[in-house]
């Protein structure tokens, strides 16, 4: 149940934050870890959390996705030790001390619903599309059926580098339907004919849900892996853990440890995204 | 508080034992106590609220919030009518679907139905009115919005699957307040209607719903709070799209779901702008209290 991730973690923040921040800070906060923010990220945050766990018995890696804006401000306000972003930090928030680690590569995927006979679309058809100037899919070489657009929060840092790539100066369509996390965006795509949405290319097919998305070529190239590390595939970002500081203790073996080939080479690839040391060439 | 008087209970306690006195006292203190800090709780968080969204007046000005079409938080804009037509919206229709159908209920139990069906029947609107709002949105978001998708060849979003969600999450308050406004109409009522000749329904549209009348917009009046104040199963089919929707079947948002979905992330104006929602919103609480207040005052 993915799409509602983003309600549980509030209701997981109230339970878990609450005891821990509020009554025994300082004492627990030497074996705890707290993780918050993107929700593209999270399945590598969990997944490599559950292990490190595993192999630490006694410590605590607490994480949740709440968007990647909401993880900055949780760790610039130090109620998180590491903020997780899958978008660059904005020239204000370069002020704030944060020490960015990249972990991986990510593309963005531009999907809609499998019965879309439309395979491709070009950057600036896309950029037409979600500012509402193209409203019908005829337009763009498909049937005669309007375009639902589903877009992502303001929090949301796939929103953040999706606009930042394909927008530019346009912005998005306020009429289209904002969503507040990646597995419902993918959930509703999905079952709407004419809708269309973006999300990390990691998710256009994971192994958790037999619902399916296509996902289209941008500029004629088609998000695999290989396109997206070699840069060829034009939506691409960063997905960034970013810390109050140099991270220490805890924080920082935590952090060496996705960093590790185990974590890059094991949960990073299972998850659909490019190990750091691969991408960007 | 006279203690000059034989039988007041505090006189007659003093008579009984000191400590019973005292125990009685510090029982009535606790229970002092008690209402004293819902009040003061309540007094605090207005307070709160209100000090928190009054930058919105000085920094941004009430008129541009509460006038502004356009909420975008990229573009520093707060405007809330969008948002107050959103959410005017959504009860409103709620409460079009759903009073008929409450009130229709109300009457049929207290009127019509036997003892032996009235045994299933009430028990199963009160089991409603105990379900937790995310599953109803849970109901709303998987199993309504894609049946909404296929029929209207849209995305699901909108003003109907949300009023139908909220209509089924208000009948069971509105029909339980009904029934026993209509209930509390003395039985001597209707055998003069029928001692008039009046049949059945004769005597419920125009003796014993008229007489309850006063009972019944109470009732409405507490399901449009709760309908307005909505926010998980609304958030969950709505569509969060802060516009004048198109069409009822266009995604739009109402002032809860907002704040819900800004306020992870919200900082400085934007912070400012979601607590002076949420102080709208308590004053329409008020006021619908008020009248509830005021209503009751008129039926007595």
């Amino acid at each position: 149940m993915h799409q509602t991730s983003r309600l549980l973690v509030v209701a997981l923040i109230l339970f878990a934050l609450v005891p821990i921040g509020g009554c025994s800070r300082g004492r627990v906060a030497s074996n705890t870890v707290i993780v918050s923010g993107s929700t593209t990220i999270l399945p590598i945050a969990e997944q490599s959390a559950e292990e490190f766990m595993k192999a630490n018995p006694d410590t605590q890696v607490l994480v949740s996705g709440l968007g990647s804006s909401a993880g900055i401000e949780a760790v610039s306000a130090g109620t998180a030790n590491i903020g997780t972003s899958s978008r660059d930090l904005k020239p204000e928030e370069g002020k704030l001390g944060l020490v960015d680690t990249p972990i991986a590569y990510d593309g963005i995927a531009v999907i809609v619903s499998p019965e879309n006979p439309v395979n491709g679309l070009n950057k600036e058809q896309l950029q037409k599309i979600f500012s509402g100037e193209i409203t019908n899919w005829s337009e763009v070489g498909g049937e005669n059926r309007p375009i639902e657009l589903v877009n992502r929060d303001e929090a949301s840092g796939t929103r953040e580098a999706f606009k930042k790539i394909v927008m530019g100066d346009l912005g998005f369509d306020p009429n289209a339907a904002v969503l507040p996390g990646t597995g419902q965006v993918r959930d509703v795509v999905a079952r709407a004919a004419g809708a269309i949405g973006y999300i990390s290319a990691g998710f256009v097919a994971p192994r958790f849900t037999d619902v399916t998305v296509k996902a289209l070529k941008v500029d004629g190239v088609a998000p695999t892996e290989e396109n997206i590390a070699s840069s060829a595939y034009p939506i691409g970002r960063k997905l960034h853990f970013l810390t109050k500081g140099e991270p220490t203790g805890l924080t920082k073996k935590y952090v060496d440890y996705v960093l590790s080939d185990a974590v890059q080479q094991g949960v990073v690839v299972d998850a659909g995204f490019i190990p750091v040391a691969e991408g960007g060439k | 508080m006279s203690d000059n008087t034989q039988d007041s209970p505090r006189g007659t306690l003093q008579l009984v034992s000191r400590s019973t006195y005292v125990k009685e006292w510090l029982l009535k203190s606790l229970f002092f106590a008690c209402a004293f800090m819902f009040v003061l709780a309540v007094a605090l968080i207005f307070f709160f609220v209100g000090w928190k969204a009054w930058p919105i007046v000085t920094q941004y000005g009430l008129g541009k919030f509460v006038g502004g079409t356009t909420w975008s938080v990229s573009k520093n804009s707060f405007g809330i009518l969008p948002l107050l037509v959103g959410s005017f919206v959504v009860t409103l229709g709620a409460l079009l679907l759903g009073t008929p159908l409450a009130v229709g209920t109300a009457v049929f139990l207290s009127e019509v139905a036997s003892p032996k069906v009235r045994a299933i029947v009430r028990p199963a609107v009160e089991l409603l009115a105990g379900v937790p709002s995310v599953v109803y949105g849970f109901f709303g978001i998987i199993l309504l919005r894609a049946i909404m998708a296929k029929l209207t060849g849209t995305l699901g979003f909108g003003a109907v699957t949300s009023w139908i969600v909220l209509a089924i999450m208000i009948v069971p308050t509105i029909a339980a307040l009904s029934e026993d406004a209509l209930r509390s109409i003395p039985e001597g009522i209707r055998e003069a209607s029928y001692a008039m000749g009046a049949t059945q329904w004769q005597t419920i549209y125009k003796v014993v719903v008229p007489a309850a009348k006063i009972g019944i917009i109470d009732a409405i009046i507490l399901g449009m709070g709760r309908a307005i104040g909505e926010t998980m199963a609304v958030l969950m089919v709505v569509g969060n799209a802060p516009v004048f929707p198109k069409s009822v079947f266009a995604p739009l948002s109402t002032m809860t779901t907002q704040i819900v979905m800004d306020m992870p992330y919200a900082v400085g104006l934007h912070r400012t702008a979601l607590f002076a929602m949420a102080a709208m919103l308590f004053i329409f609480s008020m006021l619908l209290v008020a009248s509830v207040r005021l209503l009751s005052r008129l039926r007595d």
